[in-house]
């Protein structure tokens, strides 16, 4: 029968078809009010008016075969019906899913792809069933999976996307530490002329830790990196020093943790970068320095300085103290690979930190 | 971030056939210990398993509210608000907040995302706790609490602690535990049992244990060694169904007022779900 015939025939017969085409090419023609239960093909016929003809039919998502099709259109059939209770819709829904579990996967994609969240619900609730209360190694079975994780992997279920920002206070803190070994084997390696360089970073970083974007852009242009690390760790200590003298209005060493973490937060959002802390300090300190060596602190007023000094061990002491056991949480809830580089071997082990961050 | 997905070609695989969201909304539906295991499963689960959805899902409704209440003197407050969902579900499993103006602290239970509580001493009732000749407040490193209650000696030995079930978890049961230490001079304890004792609401006359909670030889030992470093002994246990039974009440008594007792410290009473930890 041809269209024409159909516009003729007794309205009993008179019903609505919707055209369907499934990635492999065939079309087929469905009841409205089957196919109108899918939210996805609702919106291709209400808004884009497609659907009416065998030409204009409908392509439906690759992820929906017509095995699929015409399990979701059983569903539709049945629960688009308005009278039913909902006993029956739950009698129905338990027998509808009994079925392998590679075939429940499909139809979750399909019935995903058809935003047809009912039966998405009723698919995923069956797989979870499923997946609940089994090993990984049974998990795997059931799904045919393959082996294929890593070692390294298997032992570190935790993913660690955070800067967090007791670790960075942790790596100041080791920084200073480094540097105060250091200063007792070089002491004699400071240049008078580099003071004067020094100088200026000093006073550049402490407008920018105080959110003054003004002063950044010098520091913000250059993108040079040097590879001295031990100036960068000096000048990392400088800059922890700093923070922390700019917000010792409270002696508690858990609140100066808190808004050194705030400071960290300014220099971030001063400098526009999504780049975590560590390539923003890199970037400040490797701009002012084509230094060999440069004892920063030498240039602070001795008084000034021995100031900051006394409040970083002040608050390594309480930082110490008030967390013993849970700084070994914080590390391994930060997800080390290697743990070595918290020992204090001043190979650059910071550098080695900021790396595995950046990856 | 390795990404090995192009590599399988099984055909089998359903990491080939169900797109990554799907499988984290189908991990959602089942439970945090479920999705910890299913990390190990393949690089796809384990993305999939990492995901804000699922671990907010599992995250108490109204942990935004908790956490919130916060004591500003602690540093959680700043870290929490700027850490992810699936980084804050893990942060309260290890690291309890302190809330209610220090009196309280809350975190989760890792495998199950239920609510625990522990009440810290100062919240407790304690009979003569404000005598200082029979209690002593004091400060230690080793607790959560800013002052933890040490017995100097008393006759009346009177400790309870209440919570209110709405703010726990539904559909789930609680034992609640005390948590202790005794001093090096600690008396009496090992010649007078104590009564435990955990009721809930106004209806249920509870049920009473009668234990030595520092036995001699030959007698059963009921306390036992926390991971932080206390001890702690079952009071009992309630089911909390919809959070509206009222109060549970868990107490600690010796009052048989012939027995002095020294030497216990008091932490507070910790509230978890069963079977945790």
């Amino acid at each position: 029968m041809s269209e024409v015939d159909m516009a003729v025939i007794k309205p009993e017969m008179m019903k609505s078809y919707i055209w369907l085409q499934t990635a492999d090419g065939s079309i087929q023609q469905v009841e409205q009010e089957v196919a109108m239960f899918c939210p996805m093909i609702c919106h291709e016929v209400i808004q884009k008016g497609m659907g009416s003809s065998k030409n204009y039919a409908i392509s439906l998502p690759q992820r929906v075969n017509p095995a699929m099709l015409s399990l979701i259109l059983d569903y539709c059939r049945f629960h688009q019906v308005p009278g039913r209770s909902n006993k029956e819709r739950k009698s129905f829904d338990e027998k509808f899913i009994r079925m392998d579990t590679k075939r429940l996967c499909e139809l979750t994609s399909a019935a995903d792809s058809l935003q047809l969240k009912p039966l998405v619900d009723l698919t995923s609730r069956a797989l979870a069933r499923i997946i609940e209360g089994k090993s990984p190694e049974e998990i795997r079975e059931i799904f045919h999976l393959p082996d294929d994780l890593t070692e390294e992997e298997k032992l570190e279920p935790l993913k660690n996307t955070t800067d967090d920002p007791r670790i960075r206070l942790l790596n100041r803190l080791y920084a200073k530490k480094r540097k105060e070994l250091k200063e007792r084997q070089k002491l004699k390696n400071i240049e008078v002329e580099e003071e004067r360089v020094d100088d200026r970073s000093v006073d550049d970083l402490l407008s920018f830790i105080n959110g003054d974007n003004g002063d950044s852009k010098g520091i913000k242009n250059s993108k040079s990196k040097k590879k001295n690390r031990r100036r960068k760790d000096q000048q990392k200590n400088t800059s922890a020093n700093e923070a922390i003298k700019n917000h010792n209005k409270e002696p508690n060493g858990l609140n100066q943790v808190c808004h050194s973490a705030e400071v960290g937060q300014k220099v971030r959002a001063g400098v526009g970068a999504t780049s975590n802390l560590h390539d923003v300090e890199d970037d400040i300190f490797d701009n002012k320095n084509e230094l060999d060596d440069g004892d920063i602190d030498d240039e602070i007023d001795p008084a000034l300085k021995e100031k900051i000094d006394r409040e970083v061990e002040d608050f390594a002491r309480r930082l110490n103290s008030d967390w013993p056991e849970r700084m070994q949480e914080i590390l391994s809830f930060g997800h080390e690979r290697k743990p070595v580089h918290f020992s204090l071997n001043g190979n650059g082990s910071l550098r080695r930190y900021a790396n595995s961050e950046q990856r | 971030m390795r990404n090995r997905k192009a590599i399988n070609t099984n055909n089998e695989d359903i990491t080939n056939i169900l797109p990554e969201e799907c499988i984290s909304y189908i991990l959602s539906l089942t439970s945090p210990a479920d999705v910890c295991r299913s990390k190990l499963v393949s690089p796809v689960f384990r993305s999939a398993a990492d995901s804000d959805t699922i671990w907010g899902k599992f995250l108490p409704s109204d942990y935004y509210d908790i956490i919130s209440n916060a004591s500003s003197s602690s540093s959680s407050k700043l870290l929490t608000s700027s850490m992810s969902k699936t980084q804050l579900y893990f942060h309260l499993c290890k690291n309890p907040i302190i809330i209610d103006n220090g009196t309280m602290s809350f975190g989760l239970d890792k495998a199950t995302g239920k609510k625990c509580y522990m009440l810290g001493a100062r919240r407790l009732s304690i009979s003569w706790a404000n005598t200082p000749r029979y209690w002593r407040w004091k400060r230690v490193p080793e607790s959560r609490f800013s002052e933890v209650a040490e017995l100097k000696e008393v006759w009346w030995l009177d400790v309870k602690g209440t919570i209110e079930t709405k703010i726990l978890s539904p559909n789930t049961p609680y034992v609640a535990y005390l948590v202790y230490k005794f001093s090096s001079s600690r008396y009496g304890f090992e010649k007078k049992p104590v009564d435990l004792h955990v009721e809930l609401g106004e209806s249920d006359a509870g049920r009473t244990f009668r234990i030595f909670l520092d036995p001699s030889a030959n007698i059963p030992q009921f306390s036992r060694e926390r991971e932080d470093g206390w001890m702690e002994v079952k009071l009992g246990e309630f089911f909390n169904e919809h959070g509206d039974d009222g109060k549970a009440t868990c107490s600690l008594r010796e009052v048989d007022n012939y027995t002095p007792k020294k030497g216990l410290i008091i932490e507070g009473i910790d509230i978890r779900p069963k079977d945790s930890r």
